[in-house]
């Protein structure tokens, strides 16, 4: 057998992809994303435990690190470089408000606006919840079984979160992803479910539960863990939580080849900002789409090949036939 | 530049089968899919209503490459006057069905690249890829809605070619 090939130039690409990961926060561990074996995956279904998150726009990759020179000599001449400092950032704007997009995007944690109970004390991170419902067994990822009086309180088209009552836990809280660090217990026995990431659209409901329009992130709930209704999301301007995720970029080629920009571990570095884009460029006073800015601060991990401080991964799978 | 022409045409061709299975034409006693190159066709005094004309008007070429990249330029024009059953009331439907149908053909925004002087045509070693299309604005003559679609159509020249 024969090969033919031909010269690649350099690559051409219409957008950026991005995937992300929850880090296991308590145990510092990152999602790890093998090229090797994960080269080809289809863009439209991620490998689990990577969620796509759409295209974005105005992906910029900044390296802060440092390097320096050793000087020998007289007059002085460099010797050796030294690298004094590993970092990068990375920015970029999402196209897309959800759940997921508004919590990267933000400096600081961010919250469920639950439902609230009938004549509940305001509140600015939402009032009092209504009292939640528990889940049944036989529950999967994408449907959530229910005692029939419990499910006639949810329609088509609501919001759901899921997670455990909060009983006094302190730490890293919410799975699969922390949404929240607790230095002390707090008394709110739906904070868990204010702060969980376990969230999704119903699709369909009946008197045996509610239909997900997509999968929950934590799987197939367990029996026990309870439901409530979200209006909305919120988040603060201020705090100590930083959101940390292991993220995947992507740049899909026109001949198929495919860059991959792997940070094992990315933190949130600003507060929430919400660029203008105009539809319309020559009318920049009219209709505006409101886009999610994102900028993160790269940290390290160490590569178990041969020990050394990484922020970030670029992998390159060259296109079909072409000469490397 | 022919391989590329040929491999976009046919990229659309097959799409909008699946697309639209019965938008079809009859051109020179056969029944075809309802889209055609204007330059492999005999010249038409009056486009044909109800198909996707291409028309390949500029050409540009990048030789600084380390293979050389054509730009090639397709217009995509498509008119109707409606249905007859509804006395040409609904040539605005249609003109929106086939703007829809467009949109779609076009998407992937690429083709594998094929040599379709062989047959069956042989697969080359690179992709033909392209832009978003330009829609320009619909023109009116008498009960005739006509659009016109730019799309810019790239690719590699490969040995031999």
């Amino acid at each position: 057998m024969a090969a033919n090939w031909y010269s690649a130039p350099a690559p051409v690409a219409r957008r950026v992809r991005a995937y992300f990961a929850p880090v296991n926060r308590t145990a510092q561990t990152p999602v790890i994303f093998d090229p090797a074996q994960l080269w080809n995956f289809s863009l439209d279904s991620p490998p689990a435990p990577w969620i796509s998150l759409g295209w974005i726009q105005d992906f910029t990759r900044k390296p802060t690190g440092k390097m320096s020179s050793l000087l020998t000599g007289i007059p002085a001449a460099t010797l050796e470089q030294v690298r004094e400092t590993v970092g990068a950032q990375v920015s970029f704007q999402f196209l897309s408000w959800t759940k997921l997009t508004m919590a990267l995007a933000t400096g600081s944690q961010h919250m469920n606006l639950l439902a609230p109970s009938s004549g509940a004390a305001a509140a600015a991170d939402g009032a009092q919840a209504a009292a939640a419902v528990t889940v049944q067994s036989g529950s999967t990822a994408t449907f959530v079984a229910l005692a029939a009086t419990d499910a006639a309180k949810f329609t088509p088209g609501s919001i759901i979160a899921l997670d455990v009552d909060n009983t006094g836990a302190t730490g890293f809280v919410g799975s699969p992803v922390s949404g929240a660090y607790l230095r002390s217990a707090v008394a709110d026995v739906d904070y868990i479910r204010r702060i969980t990431f376990n969230v999704a659209f119903v699709s369909q409901s009946a008197s045996a539960g509610l239909t997900l329009a997509g999968p929950l992130l934590g799987g197939a709930p367990a029996a026990g863990e309870k439901l409530q209704a979200v209006i909305g999301f919120v988040d603060r301007e201020g705090g100590s939580f930083y959101q940390e995720w292991s993220a995947l970029f992507i740049l899909q080629g026109s001949q198929g080849e495919r860059i991959f920009f792997y940070y094992p571990r990315l933190q949130t570095i600003t507060g929430a900002e919400e660029p203008l884009v105009p539809l319309d460029i020559k009318k920049k006073a009219g209709l505006n789409r409101v886009l999610l800015g994102a900028q993160f601060q790269a940290l390290p991990v160490t590569d178990p090949l041969d020990g050394e401080r990484v922020v970030c991964y670029r992998s390159f799978v060259p296109a079909p036939n072409a000469l490397v | 530049m022919q391989n590329a022409k040929d491999s976009f045409y046919v990229a659309l061709r097959t799409r909008l089968i699946a697309i639209n299975p019965e938008r079809t034409i009859l051109l020179r006693g056969a029944v075809r899919p309802g889209i055609l190159v204007e330059d492999a066709e005999a010249p038409f005094s009056q486009l044909p209503n109800d198909v996707f004309v291409l028309r390949w008007l500029g050409l540009a070429v990048d030789m600084d490459l380390a293979s050389a990249m054509a730009a090639e330029e397709c217009e995509i024009v498509y008119q109707t006057c409606g249905t007859q059953s509804f006395g040409g009331l609904d040539r605005g439907r249609a003109l929106s069905e086939m703007d829809e149908e467009l949109t779609a053909m076009i998407q992937p925004f690429y083709t594998a690249k094929l040599n379709f002087t062989a047959q069956p045509p042989s697969a080359m070693l690179t992709q033909v890829f392209w832009d978003e299309p330009g829609f320009g604005p619909i023109t009116i003559q008498r009960d005739r809605l006509t659009r016109t679609a730019k799309v810019s159509v790239y690719s590699y020249q490969e040995q031999g070619e």
